[in-house]
């Protein structure tokens, strides 16, 4: 075993694990506030809203990512006539697939405050867009704090699947280095290591959380 | 102020196939005490809900102030006129008890921070619980919650209460410190309709008793008519039951 392969490209490595993180945090910040409006009209009463939301969520989570990603690869220079770029076609992908993952994850936490908070804000006056965002959202972001913690978690690890369309984020990074430096054993127990040390500090946050959450 | 503050035309509620109200006509006017009592299922409850349309009711109509509900088209600025007290108090568990009272009052009916916190203090002293506006719902006794969430209704300043079985979730103990606010308001000259089995706070306290039964109104009559002589059978069986005659 010769270490000094990763020392020697660590620059190189920790740009790919920066887009990789990148990534993930910008995937996040877009998914989250697109899956609450998802949420909120996959409970609502109205039938128009209702079923469209339903089969978004549905539609995406019966597909694998890469496929996903690919589908957006090829379609988003198909509408806007001209190629965005790896980065913004990969991110429009995963926005898009993991949306619905988030949708399910807040749809469950709003249902876990129960009906009558709602009925409670409408009573007061308050209209429905502002009972969810000060009465129910609250509550249930707390609620579904550790599932929403263990999403990004593999929202990290899906990041992985960027490589299909070239972009260089951390795993892809290891292999291209890999290519040239034949020290596959060296460089795939490195990254192994720093997903590790990423997802399970992720992990043991959304534990932590959770044994609050049962005690309160 | 218009009169009756509260006019029901043959208001019916299904859900799904079941008949919750069977066309229901009946008005309420200002300044009055109205209990509703009858067994569980009658639709008590479905009847309160619908004065503020939490309910959607499928056919007949009801006017708040002459404004027909059905055809409202802002119906959270109308229900901000309507305070309602829950059986199970639904305070806002993430927000400390000023500022559940305080909710509405800012956000519904525009009341600068100053004057909803005046408001809400003034209040919770009527409630008896003004040492308590700092704290969370979940350090408050369950008699103190629904004080609270009776000041949080009050804060909107209402022309009309509605309470939903208020003390049906409480302790025996707690029932009267709730029920003595109540009463107080009532002495107030708030209009307040009442659906509760405390038959001892109907007797004392309300003008009228609604009686209903499978989605009916059974009977309607002044407090005093109601209990020296019920019409309907059901009506004579139900006190019966509820005041323990055996």
């Amino acid at each position: 075993m010769d270490w000094s392969v990763i020392i020697n490209n660590l620059p190189f490595l920790m740009k790919g694990l920066w887009m990789s993180v990148k990534l993930a945090t910008l995937v996040v910040i877009f998914a989250f506030p697109l899956a609450c409006l998802i949420a909120v009209g996959r409970i609502s009463t109205r039938r128009w809203v209702r079923y469209p939301s339903a089969i978004f969520v549905n539609a995406m989570r019966s597909n694998p990512l890469i496929l996903i990603v690919f589908w957006f690869f090829f379609l988003v220079p198909l509408i806007t006539g001209k190629p965005v770029g790896d980065f913004a076609s990969v991110m429009i992908g995963f926005v898009v697939f993991f949306s619905a993952y988030f949708t399910e994850i807040i749809r469950s936490g709003i249902q876990s405050v129960g009906r009558n908070q709602i009925q409670a804000g409408l009573s007061t006056g308050l209209t429905y867009f502002q009972t969810m965002r000060m009465i129910i959202l609250p509550q249930a972001l707390r609620n579904m704090m550790p599932a929403l913690i263990t999403e990004c978690v593999i929202v990290f690890q899906g990041t992985t699947i960027a490589y299909v369309v070239g972009l260089r984020e951390f795993l892809n990074s290891t292999f291209l280095i890999t290519e040239v430096t034949l020290r596959p054993a060296e460089l795939y127990t490195f990254a192994a290591f720093v997903y590790f040390v990423v997802c399970f500090a992720g992990s043991s946050l959304a534990r932590q959380l959770e044994k609050r959450q049962v005690r309160t | 102020m218009t009169d009756p503050l509260v006019d029901i035309r043959d208001l019916s509620l299904w859900y799904e196939k079941f008949k919750a109200l069977d066309n229901i006509s009946t008005s309420f006017s200002s300044g009055r005490c109205v209990v509703i009592c009858g067994p569980s299922g009658s639709g008590k409850s479905s009847l309160l809900r619908c004065i503020n349309r939490l309910e959607e009711f499928q056919e007949g109509d009801v006017l708040f102030e002459g404004q027909s509900l059905r055809e409202c088209p802002n119906i959270a600025a109308l229900r901000s006129n309507i305070g309602m007290v829950f059986q199970h108090f639904e305070l806002y568990p993430h927000m400390s008890i000023l500022d559940n009272i305080t909710l509405a009052p800012r956000h519904a009916k525009g009341k600068s921070k100053a004057d909803a916190e005046a408001l809400a203090h003034t209040l919770l002293e009527r409630v008896d619980i003004a040492d308590q506006a700092k704290k969370y719902p979940a350090e408050l006794s369950g008699g103190q919650q629904q004080r609270a969430a009776i000041a949080r209704a009050l804060a909107l300043e209402p022309k009309l209460m509605l309470f939903d079985e208020p003390t049906s979730a409480l302790d025996p103990e707690m029932i009267v410190e709730v029920l003595r606010v109540m009463r107080d308001l009532a002495k107030d000259g708030m209009t307040m309709l009442v659906v509760t089995h405390e038959m001892v706070f109907a007797r004392e306290v309300s003008d009228e008793i609604i009686f209903m039964d499978d989605g009916k109104i059974v009977e309607r009559k002044e407090t005093d008519d109601f209990f020296s002589n019920p019409h309907s059978k059901r009506a004579q069986d139900f006190l019966d039951r509820i005041l323990m005659k055996i």
